[in-house]
């Protein structure tokens, strides 16, 4: 099949199950609900109705498609910045070290709310930069910025704070549904604050991404070549470096941290419709969206009424279907 | 025939007692130095009188406040093993739920441990400080202690037998956040004897994460909440009652929301028919009037 008709029909499968989700999560829950309670509620505005399909079955299904989304992007952003297919949010450090930001402020007991930002999100996207902007500066030599060096630092950093997070989670052994919650991922108690917290960040990032994906598609070809053709190579990497952090960061404060996604889903879209940025960022974005939405689905069903870690599907589901692309290819 | 006889002479002073591994333990002298590997344990050891015998505890021993003052063996679930040895003990009192090889690695280790049950019901409460007594040879003082905790149980028995509107409640077990206790927990069965039902009875686990939506529809008429402190009581009663999008349930909208001290009402100790009867009071405010 043509390139183009590929992406054509790989979009219309993604609106088409962009869709079936959103219904499905809408319409799926404890109190029966059909489609015409739907459209009585846009008629009438029931105020029961209301708080079950607008704050409870939507505020979730939004939050789950953003971060799925976010999370996505920032792993294809870094996928493209280290020319790694092994890149990804968790492998360089920023889901590790926002999630320790998170479980530190728990520890300290900061409960405290600024500009509708609570103190954990802030300490766990502070302790994110943190880290990501420590292995960026360890990995520079004179100037010279290596990549294999980024990668290494970044496990490495990523570790230690991994190693911070247990630790203080260790301390305080008695909150275990905290350390489930930033180990494992949950949307259970989301809520529309959450969403306009993060929906800002991933709308600009995915903009401004868009926006430089053609130099995305330069850096592949090297730093020097990409010079050479008229892109500036060190502010576009600072940039897509900052975007990937932010993005990985503002979900993890939401969410906690939820695996396998950043890195699994740009690898999808590479190889069913090649490495070109322009769409890779548009498509990562809508497929992980998509898939966390269908997680959260499972994660509230599968032991219903009891919440199930969503970290758990991400991992058991998206781990073999990876595996299968991955054969296929070869 | 007289061997025989006074065989059977001493079995019945030093009785043989098998603990929840099936190991035997037959006390010949009361212990002199008791470590507990919990927390009901330790409770339990002081209101016998042992106080006075214990030279370790978990970091988690806090009531009575003398228990702080005690060596520290680690946790439940992580004692040090070394630290243990180290304090020389006759009897080390474990439960089941103490990891298991940590309690195998003890006996390999020579030391006198003895298992306790983990306490599913009240009624298991009565059979462990039972246990503890014999064990110790403070018979007496456990009989007493069981005998004044039965009392208070049948007393607010009594009073609850009159109730027939059993509210629906919710448990919420920490601060922030949905979990609650299943039909496993002991806490179903204190919710069940102070005649409410519990919404997440039915679902055969202990502990788990309840869907929120769920809460919604199921409405309960109480929401109990386990915290440390009134001040962590309070953190987490704002949530529910603000941002959660609970404010529909019926608790929340009559304002019955209420705290319950988490140590008390979770370890089966000499502490929880007060719980009972603090729960039951809760739930049943016209029935207890003045308050047991």
């Amino acid at each position: 099949m043509e390139i183009k008709a590929k992406r054509l029909l790989l979009f219309l499968v993604l609106l088409g199950l962009f869709v079936a989700g959103f219904l499905i999560s809408l319409l799926k829950g404890p109190v029966p609900t059909g489609p015409r309670d739907l459209w009585n509620l846009l008629l009438n505005q029931d105020k029961t109705y209301q708080t079950i399909f607008i704050d409870l079955r939507l505020s979730r299904a939004l939050s789950a498609f953003l971060v799925g989304a976010s999370l996505s992007l920032s792993g294809a952003i870094l996928q493209g910045y280290f020319q790694n297919p092994m890149a990804g949010p968790f492998v360089v450090g920023v889901s590790s070290g926002a999630s320790f930001g998170a479980v530190l402020s728990i520890y300290l007991g900061l409960n405290m709310t600024i500009f509708g930002f609570s103190l954990q999100s802030i300490f766990a996207f502070a302790s994110g930069f943190t880290i990501v902007y420590l292995v960026y500066l360890l990995s520079q030599r004179k100037g010279v910025f290596k990549v294999g060096t980024l990668l290494l630092v970044g496990i490495a950093a990523g570790a230690l704070a991994s190693s911070l997070t247990s630790f203080f989670i260790f301390l305080k052994s008695e909150s275990f549904e905290q350390a489930v919650f930033w180990l494992l991922g949950s949307f259970s108690l989301s809520d529309w604050r959450q969403i306009t917290a993060l929906a800002p960040y991933f709308f600009l990032c995915f903009i401004v991404a868009q926006w430089l994906a053609k130099d995305m598609n330069l850096l592949t070809l090297g730093d020097e070549t990409a010079q050479s053709l008229g892109c500036p190579v060190n502010r576009v990497r600072k940039i897509f470096l900052t975007m990937s952090t932010l993005l990985a960061a503002s979900s993890v404060s939401v969410s906690g941290i939820i695996g396998f996604v950043g890195l699994i889903v740009p690898h999808w879209i590479r190889i069913l419709i090649g490495p070109d940025h322009r769409y890779l960022f548009l498509f990562s974005s809508l497929t992980g969206g998509i898939f966390l939405v269908y997680s959260d689905l499972l994660a509230r069903t599968i032991l219903f009424p009891t919440e199930l870690p969503i970290g758990i599907i991400t991992a058991a589901v998206g781990a073999p279907f990876f595996i299968y692309l991955l054969n296929q290819e070869r | 025939m007289l061997f025989i006889l006074s065989s059977t002479a001493l079995e019945s002073q030093n009785k043989i007692i098998k603990d929840e591994l099936g190991t035997p333990y037959s006390p010949a002298f009361p212990p002199q130095r008791i470590v507990s590997l919990a927390p009901n344990i330790t409770e339990i050891l002081f209101a016998l009188d042992l106080g006075e015998k214990i030279v370790g505890v978990t970091r988690y021993c806090d009531y009575p406040r003398q228990a702080l003052s005690k060596e520290k063996i680690g946790g439940m679930i992580d004692p040090n093993l070394e630290k243990i040895k180290s304090l020389n003990p006759d009897l080390v009192v474990g439960f089941r739920g103490n990891p298991l090889r940590v309690l195998e690695r003890l006996k390999k280790l020579d030391m006198p441990v003895f298992v306790l049950e983990m306490g599913s019901n009240i009624e298991s409460v009565f059979t462990i400080i039972d246990t503890i007594g014999k064990i110790t040879k403070r018979e007496r003082e456990s009989e007493a202690l069981i005998s004044s905790m039965k009392k208070k149980y049948s007393k607010i028995q009594t009073a609850l037998r009159s109730v027939n509107h059993k509210p629906k409640v919710f448990l919420s077990l920490h601060g922030k956040g949905l979990w609650t206790c299943g039909k496993e927990s002991f806490l179903n069965d204190l919710l069940i004897k102070a005649k409410g039902v519990n919404i997440a009875g039915n679902i055969p686990r202990r502990w788990l994460n309840y869907n929120r939506e769920q809460l919604i529809h199921e409405n309960p008429e109480a929401i109990i909440i386990l915290a440390k402190s009134e001040e962590e009581f309070a953190k987490a009663r704002e949530w529910i009652r603000v941002g959660s999008y609970l404010e529909s349930v019926r608790a929340v909208r009559e304002d019955r929301i209420y705290f319950l001290d988490e140590n008390r009402t979770t370890r089966p100790g000499p502490r929880l028919i007060d719980a009972l009867a603090q729960m039951a009071n809760l739930l049943h405010p016209k029935l207890f009037n003045p308050p047991l």
